[in-house]
């Protein structure tokens, strides 16, 4: 590897596009590699990040949303950014179509720590659009050769409306099945929604997982994250056990460029996972 | 160890200049700055030190990356390959020098290498320089209080000294002795100047910049426990103007930008130095802005130089040059700083 420049990115020709949400602006890009050489060097894990490079725009680091057990391509869930100003990356991929090129810099980042997850009960809480690298981490899970590495998995996934739900597809197949416990929830349904409502806080506090053995990888916007954290204060759970990833603006991504500090970490190259442990040593800065 | 009359420099420059690039202080109308030399006789050494540091011989300003055609693919885009001469790096002073070895962590020591910064690392040979001990101590400076002395040797391959009207050079390194070796120019040094010399490193210890006691882990711990001290951050800030300065003339200020500069249809991705003092360092696509007060900039300047990069590499990230004290356009001094946030 240390002959590889890791500024330069890899070439990847998006093979498809899957529209995610009701308000278009999430889609799921899948890649795959020109160089077969680039497609054996890019071995990751779930939890790690890519940027994403289009020449003349730029680059945007985006978390891994498939799992390194579906291999010949590797997904992105992006959203159209920008609402003081565009965000020139995103808006350009969501211009582009099935046999556009782009760039690839990565695998970036830590995964989730996967051998610390092992032998263990998993409670994956997400919520809206930050549910991307816990996908990948669900899937990973659920493969048949991984199975049986985890414990009892449960699912909390929440949005603001059913049509904000992303992979719905796959969040249909995993409530069939007998090996994870699935437990969707949207802020606010609409007619045709028969599924649960109600904030992703206060439906933890129903399903209210067990703390012992169990680690709770929980992602989502601030406001969500705010509340859900105390109820697994309350349900007994250790901030070692509780884990998050993290985003800033980056550039390099992988420790060098000087952006993404929060303290004495860089969250690109230090992170972007964390336990809440770790992150009560950081300055609260933000 | 070697000498040559300072009048024959433009000899011993020419020489270099003959083996690879030559990259030395020259005066500019603003004062002196390393620059790539092309005039043998442009090299002066009556500076006392350059406005930029010399990081950029290692570090640019600009660092081409990529040239691109837009509309073009990815696979058509053309990798920037260094293709770097031998290089000489002429009359870094020790504090600069010391900074070189505290980017190497950064840059190369630790997690990924960059492959700029190491390519031309490797390619550079450099000749450290001693401050002139007779001439007066300079108020900006402080490099005492980082344990650095006026002419520490450390880090150059060759340093130098100037004993009245002749520059003497000692080797310090395998490769400084190698290249010492072959400088035709000069001419043996005597065992008194070689006792001039080894006083003179001595003696440069004790030269009397500012300096307070600074324990490295001390101050960062310091500096984590006053983070939430908004008072005292917004009071040493207050006259801050987000210009940025500090951390263009800095030797080991590192954070960088990458874009890309497209004009009619052809474009360069590269890197160029970046500031966290300027509000959009860390502003987001979302239009979230983590630091959007100038006393959370300079904090985190600060914090950066003297805690984070303690925590993170067990070094300060500063080598008391004096140069973000002396182009501040209004006087904020990060020595004060720091030396008042242990007091608080």
């Amino acid at each position: 590897m240390s002959n590889i420049n890791p500024y330069i990115p890899m070439p990847v020709e998006i093979s498809r596009v899957i529209d995610e949400v009701d308000t278009h602006d999430i889609k799921t890009f899948r890649f795959t590699f020109l160089n077969k050489e680039d497609e054996a060097n890019f071995k990751y894990l779930p939890g790690q990040f890519a940027e994403l490079s289009i020449y003349g725009k730029g680059e945007s680091p985006i978390g891994i949303a498939s799992s390194p057990t579906e291999p010949g391509y590797v997904e992105f869930t992006v959203q159209r950014a920008g609402t003081i100003v565009p965000g020139l990356v995103t808006a350009a991929l969501h211009d582009m179509n099935e046999g556009g090129k782009i760039g690839l810099r990565g695998p970036l980042g830590h995964s989730w720590p996967i051998e610390f997850l092992e032998k263990k009960n998993i409670v994956v809480v997400g919520g809206g659009f930050a549910f991307t690298t816990l996908r990948s981490l669900i899937n990973y899970m659920l493969h048949k050769d991984n199975r049986k590495r985890f414990d009892e998995i449960t699912v909390i996934y929440g949005a603001r409306t059913p049509g904000l739900l992303l992979y719905k597809d796959e969040l249909a197949e995993w409530e069939k099945r007998d090996d994870i416990k699935t437990v969707i929830t949207v802020d606010k349904g609409d007619e045709t929604w028969k599924g649960r409502q109600g904030f992703v806080p206060a439906v933890c506090k129903e399903v209210a997982p067990s703390p012992y053995n169990t680690v709770a990888v929980i992602c989502g916007p601030p406001v969500m994250i705010k509340f859900t954290l105390p109820v697994f204060f309350e349900l007994g759970f250790y901030k070692e056990n509780i884990l998050t990833s993290l985003e800033m603006r980056m550039k390099c991504g992988i420790g060098k460029c000087g952006r993404c500090n929060v303290g004495y970490k860089y969250v690109c190259s230090d992170g972007p996972v964390f336990s809440l442990a770790e992150l009560d040593e950081l300055p609260r800065e933000f | 160890m070697k000498k040559t009359a300072i009048d024959q420099l433009h000899e011993l420059a020419a020489h270099l200049m003959e083996k690879g690039t030559l990259i030395a202080p020259i005066k500019e109308d603003a004062g002196f700055n390393f620059r790539e030399i092309s005039d043998a006789k442009n090299v002066d050494l009556t500076f006392h030190n350059t406005i930029i540091s010399p990081k950029s011989a290692f570090f640019p300003q600009m660092e081409d990356f990529v040239r691109y055609q837009t509309g073009k693919n990815v696979p058509e885009a053309m990798p920037v390959e260094l293709n770097l001469q031998p290089t000489f790096l002429f009359g870094v002073r020790p504090c600069d020098v010391k900074s070189f070895q505290i980017m190497d962590i950064h840059f190369s020591g630790t997690g990924a290498a960059d492959p700029y910064w190491r390519k031309r690392r490797e390619a550079t040979t450099i000749l450290g320089y001693a401050f002139d001990l007779d001439a007066p101590v300079q108020a900006e400076e402080f490099y005492r209080t980082l344990g650095i002395g006026a002419a520490d040797p450390e880090g150059s391959d060759i340093f130098m000294i100037r004993k009245g009207e002749d520059l003497l050079l000692k080797s310090i390194t395998p490769r400084g002795e190698k290249l010492l070796a072959q400088m035709s120019p000069l001419t043996e040094a005597s065992a008194d100047e070689e006792k001039y010399f080894e006083d003179y490193i001595i003696r440069g210890r004790d030269f009397k910049t500012r300096f307070t006691c600074v324990d490295d882990k001390t101050v960062a711990k310091k500096l984590e426990n006053i983070f939430h001290n908004s008072d005292f951050w917004t009071k040493v800030s207050s006259a801050c103007l987000s210009c940025g300065v500090c951390t263009f003339v800095c030797p080991n200020c590192y954070c960088f930008d990458i874009c890309d500069e497209t004009l009619f249809g052809r474009g360069t991705r590269r890197r160029v130095w970046d500031a966290c003092m300027f509000t959009d360092f860390t502003l987001e696509a979302s239009g979230h802005n983590p630091r959007t007060q100038v006393f959370q900039r300079l904090r985190q300047k600060v914090n950066h130089k003297y805690s984070y990069h303690v925590r993170k590499y067990g070094v300060i990230s500063c080598v008391g040059c004096g140069r973000c004290t002396r182009h501040c356009p209004v006087n904020i001094d990060i020595y004060s700083i720091v030396e008042a946030a242990l007091k608080v």
